[in-house]
C-alpha cells in the first residue's frame, strides 16, 4: 500500500561528494523511513546515488554515538566513560582557556569536512577566539584549484570548461563519475547520445572508461607531459586558434627575457603606465600597450623594445612545448605516439571540447601543473569559455568575521604547527565530521609527531572511528537529517546545476545527538562571546544570502525552504587573473621555473631513487560504495564491497607469485598494509590500487594511509595551498602467508 | 491483448553503479539481498575487465526478476504461493510460501532468495504496491543513470514496447523458451560471460 501518513521533506545529501542531490525524505511518527530523489525546477537535475539513499542507514545505526564520552585511561585504549553534555562542554571550555593562555589564541584549531555553509560556523567560532580554522581541501583536492586560480584566477575553472549543447568531445582526464559524482557521468552519457565522442584516459579501466569511445591508459602522474604532447602536436600541425589566444589569454603579452616577467608600458615610456602590458603590433612594426585597436599582435616572434629583449609569452609556450615530442612523450607516459596524434588532432578539430579534469590528476604531487597544461590545450585550441563562472556570492565575511578573525592554515602546514611549533604550535584540536585519522596522509607521522604534542583533542562524529578513539572529549554530532544547512551549488564537475539549497531539517536529532550550531552556541556562553551564537539557523542563513550581492538577489531563508532557488547572472570579468585573461604563464612562479606548464616527474615516480627499491606506484582511488569514509559501516553497501582489496595487474603480480586472493603485504618506508589482492586486467602494469575510505580495522594489518605522505609542493603553497598527493606513493608488494 | 508489465534496460547506460539493489532494499525493509543484482560481464568478479591491459571490454547487467511468461517457478512451487497478476507481474503470497526453496531450484535466473528471518522466498514484484498507485518501481525511479524503462512490454504502442523494437533488445536465455519481460539492449563486450543472446523476443 502507498503510504499516505507521511510526512515528505525536501533536503540535500550532505556527505562530501559535492553534488548537492536534492532528496525527499520521508518520515513518519517522526522516523526517517526512506528517501527518493527530490525534484528540481529543471527535472534534469533529479538525481541520486546509492550512496544517498544509504544515509538513511546512517541515522539508527546501531553504532551511531549517542551520548558525550571522556576518555579514561591512555589515548586509543578505547576505555570511555560516559558524560553529560554539561560536564561536556563545562570540561571543554575549561580545557581551552587553559591552552589558550598558555600557548595563545592561535593554538586552538577547528577543523571540519562538512560541505554545507553552516559548517562553516566553526570558522565563526576559531574568529570570536582568533584562533585557528584549518582550510581542508589540500588534503587531496587543493592542486586542481592551484592551477585553475593560476590560469583563470578562481580555485574551481570547471565553469570555463565547453557547454555540452552540441558537443564534439568529452575528455575524462583522470576522473571516474560513474562512481564519485554519478550525475556528472549522466551527463557525459547524454552528451555522447547526442554525438560526442568520450574519451577516458587513467591508468585503470574504470566503470567511466568502459563506457568511453576510447580508452587510453596513462602512467599514473605523467598526464601533464601528455597534455604538453598533445599542445606540441596542435602548435606544429598550425591548429592553434589563434583569434582566442590573442584576444583571451596572455598569449601576445610580451616577457622580458632577462626577467621573466611581462612588460609593461612603463618598460618602454617613461610615462607609460605600470598596469598596461605591452605587445607587438605586426602591422606598425613597432611595441604599443595592448589594447582593442591593436590590429595584429605578434603572438610569434623575438623582439627588441627600448633595449629589452622580449618575446610574446606564446611563442614561449611553442618554444618550451617543442620539448615534448609524441615520441618523448610516449616514453614518459606510456601512451603510444599515434594515440597522441590523433587526440591532439581531436582536441582541435571536434569543438567543442569538454575537459574533466578528475581529482585523480590532483593527487599526484605536481597536480596544478597538470591543471595547468590541461587548461592550456583547452586555450590554445579554443575549448574554453571566456566567461567568468556564474558561482553565487555570499557574505560569508559577515558570517566569518563576527567577534574577530581567525587564522586559516592549509591541512598540510598542520603538521609541521603541531609537531614543530612551524609557524607557530597548535595545542587542541577540535575535529568535526572529519575521520581526519582516516583521511590525511601518513597516519604513522601522526601518531608519533602529532598526537603527543595534542594536549587536548575533541572529535565530534557520528562513530567511534578511527579519529574519535584518539579523542579526549567524543560528542555525538548530528547528520544532515537532523539539522537545516545551505548548500551552495556543486563546482567539481562540468554541466552541474546553479541552485542554492536549504538543506531541510527531516527529523528531531536522535535523542542525545546535539546539532554542531546548539553545541557552539553552548559553548560560546561558556567561553563568554555567547551573542555571537543566538541566531537560529535560519538567521544565519538569511545572514549569509539576504545581501546585495546581484547572484542572490531575492533569495531568503523563508523562500529556500519552498524549494531550490536558482542564482541570478550578474557582471563578472571574464578571467579573475591579474591580467584579466586565461594566463597560462605564471609571473608568481618565475622563481620556481614553473612559469610555462611544464612536466617534472612524480616525486615518487619512475627513476626517483626512492623506486629503486619500491617500484609501484601506489593509488588509493575513489569508489561508489563510499564517500571519503562514509558508509563503510553500513552494509546495504559493504554487502557489494565486503572487504578492501589490492588490485594488481597479471604483469606484476605473475613475477611475485601473487594469485587473486592471496594475503599481501604492501609496504615502504613509512608503513605496511596488509590485505587481499584482486589480480586482474583493469589496472596498469607499474600501479597497484586500494580503493579508500576503509577503516584500519577492515585491514589485515595497517591501512593505506599508513603508505602516504604529506609533502608539501611550494609551488602550490605560492599560488592558494599545498595538496596531499595521495596517489604519489612508491610502495612495493609481496606475497605473505596465511596467518 | 492482456497487459505484462516489465522492464526494458539500456547497458550502454548501466555503469553497475547498483543504486537500484539499494532503492529495492529500500522500498521493501530488506538487508543483505534485494530483488535486484548487478553482474559484470568481463572478466572474473565485479568491476573486472575482459581482455588485457589496455585492450579492454566490460558492461554491466542488473538481473532482477524476469517475470517470465513460461515461469518456472510458479510451476515448481509446490504450495502454489507463486501466481501471475492479471498485470502479467509474478508475486508471491507470503501467507502461502513455507520457505521450501523449490523455486530458488528451478529458476535459471537465481532471481530468488530465501530469507531466513521470515523463512519466505523474496524476489522482485516490479513494486506491485506502487504500480497500483500508478507510480515507476522504485529502482527505475531512483536509477541514476537513467538507464531503466518501466511499462507494458506486451503493448506494442508503449513506450517501452517501441523502444524494444527500435533498439532491437533482446533477452536473457531465450533458447530456454521461459519468455521474460525483462528485456535489454546495448552493452557490447569481447570477453563476454553470460551474454544477453541477440535473438529478439517473440512479444
Amino acid at each position: 500500500m502507498i503510504d499516505t501518513g507521511t510526512r515528505q521533506v525536501r533536503t540535500v545529501c550532505n556527505v562530501g561528494c559535492g553534488m548537492s542531490c536534492g532528496l525527499l525524505a520521508h518520515v513518519r511518527d517522526g522516523v526517517l523511513t526512506k528517501v527518493e530523489p527530490a525534484d528540481f525546477p529543471d527535472p534534469k537535475y533529479r538525481h541520486l546515488c546509492a550512496r544517498a539513499l544509504a544515509s538513511v542507514k546512517l541515522v539508527y545505526h546501531p553504532d551511531r554515538l549517542r551520548h558525550p564520552l571522556k576518555r579514561v585511561g591512555e589515548r586509543g585504549d578505547g576505555n570511555w566513560q560516559r558524560i553529560s553534555w554539561e560536564e561536556a562542554l563545562d570540561t571543554i571550555a575549561s580545557r581551552l582557556k587553559d591552552i589558550k593562555e598558555r600557548h595563545g589564541p592561535r593554538s586552538l584549531t577547528w577543523e571540519t569536512a562538512g560541505v554545507g555553509m553552516l559548517d562553516v560556523a566553526y570558522a565563526r567560532f576559531a574568529g570570536c577566539l582568533e584562533a585557528t580554522a584549518v582550510s581542508l581541501i589540500g588534503f587531496g583536492d587543493a592542486a586542481g584549484p592551484c592551477g585553475d586560480r593560476a590560469s583563470f584566477g578562481v580555485l574551481w575553472g570547471e565553469g570555463y570548461q565547453t557547454d555540452f549543447d552540441e558537443p564534439g568531445m568529452c575528455v575524462l582526464w583522470g576522473n571516474n563519475p560513474a562512481e564519485t559524482q554519478p550525475f556528472g557521468m549522466r551527463k557525459v552519457r547524454d552528451a555522447r547520445e547526442r554525438g560526442a565522442r568520450v574519451v577516458a584516459i587513467d591508468p585503470r579501466f574504470t566503470p567511466t572508461a568502459a563506457k568511453a569511445d576510447e580508452y587510453i591508459s596513462i602512467r599514473p602522474g605523467t598526464d601533464t607531459a601528455l597534455a604538453l604532447g598533445l599542445l606540441n602536436v596542435v602548435m606544429d600541425r598550425g591548429l592553434v586558434d589563434a583569434p582566442f589566444v590573442e584576444q583571451h589569454t596572455v598569449g601576445p603579452f610580451l616577457v622580458n627575457l632577462a626577467t621573466g616577467r611581462f612588460l609593461k608600458e612603463s618598460d618602454a615610456t617613461a610615462n607609460g603606465s605600470p598596469g598596461k602590458f605591452l605587445v607587438w603590433d605586426t602591422a606598425t612594426g613597432a611595441a604599443c600597450a595592448y589594447d582593442s585597436a591593436v590590429a595584429r599582435p605578434a603572438l610569434s616572434g623575438a623582439y627588441e623594445v627600448n633595449g629589452i629583449d622580449c618575446k610574446p609569452a606564446f611563442e614561449m609556450l611553442v618554444e618550451s612545448a617543442k620539448d615534448y615530442t609524441p615520441g618523448k612523450v610516449a616514453d614518459i607516459t606510456g601512451v603510444p605516439p599515434d594515440t597522441i596524434a590523433r587526440l591532439a588532432l581531436d582536441y582541435a578539430t571536434r569543438r567543442p571540447v569538454a575537459s574533466f579534469r578528475g581529482m585523480g590528476l590532483q593527487r599526484t604531487f605536481h597536480g596544478d601543473l597538470t591543471f595547468r597544461a590541461i587548461s592550456t590545450l583547452a586555450a590554445a585550441t579554443g575549448n574554453i569559455k571566456a566567461a567568468g563562472p556564474q558561482t553565487p556570492v555570499l557574505n560569508t565575511r559577515a558570517f566569518l568575521r563576527a567577534g574577530g578573525r581567525c587564522n586559516f592554515i592549509p591541512v598540510l602546514k598542520v603538521y609541521d604547527a603541531i609537531a614543530r611549533g612551524d609557524p607557530y604550535p597548535i595545542k587542541a584540536l577540535w575535529v568535526a565530521k572529519h575521520n581526519m585519522l582516516n583521511q590525511l596522509p601518513d597516519t604513522r607521522r601522526i601518531m608519533r609527531d602529532l598526537l603527543p604534542n595534542l594536549e587536548f583533542i575533541v572529535v565530534a562524529d557520528y562513530f567511534m572511528n578511527a579519529s574519535a578513539q584518539y579523542a579526549d572529549i567524543v560528542l555525538p554530532a548530528c547528520t544532515f537529517y537532523e539539522q537545516n544547512n545551505l548548500l551552495v551549488p556543486p563546482g567539481g564537475s562540468p554541466g552541474v546545476h546553479n541552485y542554492l539549497q536549504m538543506q531541510n531539517k527531516a527529523i528531531a536529532p536522535v535523542p542525545e545527538c546535539k546539532p554542531e550550531l546548539q553545541v557552539l552556541k553552548e559553548l560560546a556562553e561558556r567561553m563568554g562571546f555567547g551573542e555571537y551564537f543566538q541566531q537560529s539557523e535560519e538567521e544565519f542563513i538569511d545572514l549569509l544570502i539576504s545581501w546585495d550581492h546581484p547572484s542572490v538577489a531575492g533569495a531568503t531563508a523563508a523562500k529556500l525552504k519552498e524549494g531550490p532557488f536558482q542564482t541570478q547572472p550578474y557582471e563578472t570579468p571574464d578571467f579573475m587573473t591579474p591580467s584579466g585573461r586565461m594566463e597560462f604563464y605564471c609571473e608568481k612562479l618565475i622563481d620556481l621555473g614553473q612559469q610555462l606548464p611544464c612536466y617534472i616527474e612524480p616525486v615518487e615516480g619512475a627513476g626517483r631513487p626512492v623506486t629503486r627499491k619500491y617500484p609501484l606506484t601506489f593509488l588509493n582511488t575513489h569508489t561508489r560504495f563510499r564517500t571519503h569514509s562514509v558508509y563503510t559501516n553500513v552494509h546495504w553497501l559493504r554487502d557489494l564491497d565486503p572487504e578492501p582489496v589490492l588490485e594488481i595487474n597479471p604483469v606484476d603480480a605473475d613475477p611475485r607469485s601473487i594469485v587473486d586472493g592471496d594475503l599481501v603485504r604492501v609496504f615502504n618506508d613509512r608503513g605496511v598494509m596488509k590485505l587481499r589482492a584482486k589480480v586482474h586486467q583493469g589496472i596498469r602494469p607499474g600501479a597497484v590500487n586500494t580503493a579508500q575510505g576503509w577503516w584500519p580495522q577492515h585491514y589485515i594489518e595497517g591501512s593505506h594511509q599508513d603508505l602516504t605522505h604529506a609533502y608539501v609542493n611550494p609551488a602550490q603553497q605560492a599560488i592558494y595551498e599545498p595538496n596531499a598527493a595521495l596517489y604519489d606513493v612508491a610502495v612495493e608488494v609481496e606475497k605473505v602467508p596465511e596467518a | 491483448m492482456a497487459q505484462r508489465y516489465g522492464l526494458v534496460i539500456d547497458l550502454d547506460r548501466c555503469t553497475g553503479c547498483c543504486t537500484c539493489v539499494v532503492a529495492c532494499q529500500m522500498e521493501h525493509s530488506l538487508d543483505h539481498v534485494s530483488g535486484i543484482r548487478v553482474e559484470t560481464v568481463g572478466g572474473q568478479g565485479r568491476d573486472t575487465p575482459g581482455g588485457n591491459h589496455p585492450l579492454l571490454s566490460m558492461y554491466y547487467l542488473p538481473i532482477p526478476c524476469m517475470h517470465c511468461r513460461e515461469a518456472r517457478c510458479i510451476e515448481a512451487c509446490p504450495l502454489e504461493a507463486i501466481y501471475r497478476r492479471s498485470d502479467g507481474i509474478v508475486a508471491i503470497d507470503d501467507a502461502r510460501c513455507n520457505g521450501c526453496e523449490a523455486c530458488i531450484e528451478a529458476c535459471p535466473y537465481g532471481a530468488l532468495v530465501y530469507l531466513p528471518e521470515r523463512d519466505r522466498i523474496w524476489k522482485c514484484n516490479l513494486c506491485a504496491h506502487r504500480v497500483d498507485a500508478g507510480l515507476d518501481p522504485f529502482c527505475v525511479l531512483c536509477c541514476e543513470m537513467e538507464a531503466m524503462f518501466f511499462g507494458d512490454v506486451d503493448d506494442p504502442t508503449s513506450r517501452v514496447a517501441e523502444l524494444a523494437r527500435q533498439k532491437k533488445a533482446s533477452v536473457l536465455k531465450p533458447e530456454l523458451g521461459t519468455h521474460p519481460a525483462v528485456l535489454y539492449f546495448g552493452g557490447t563486450s569481447a570477453d563476454t560471460t553470460f551474454a544477453p543472446s541477440t535473438s529478439s523476443t517473440s512479444t
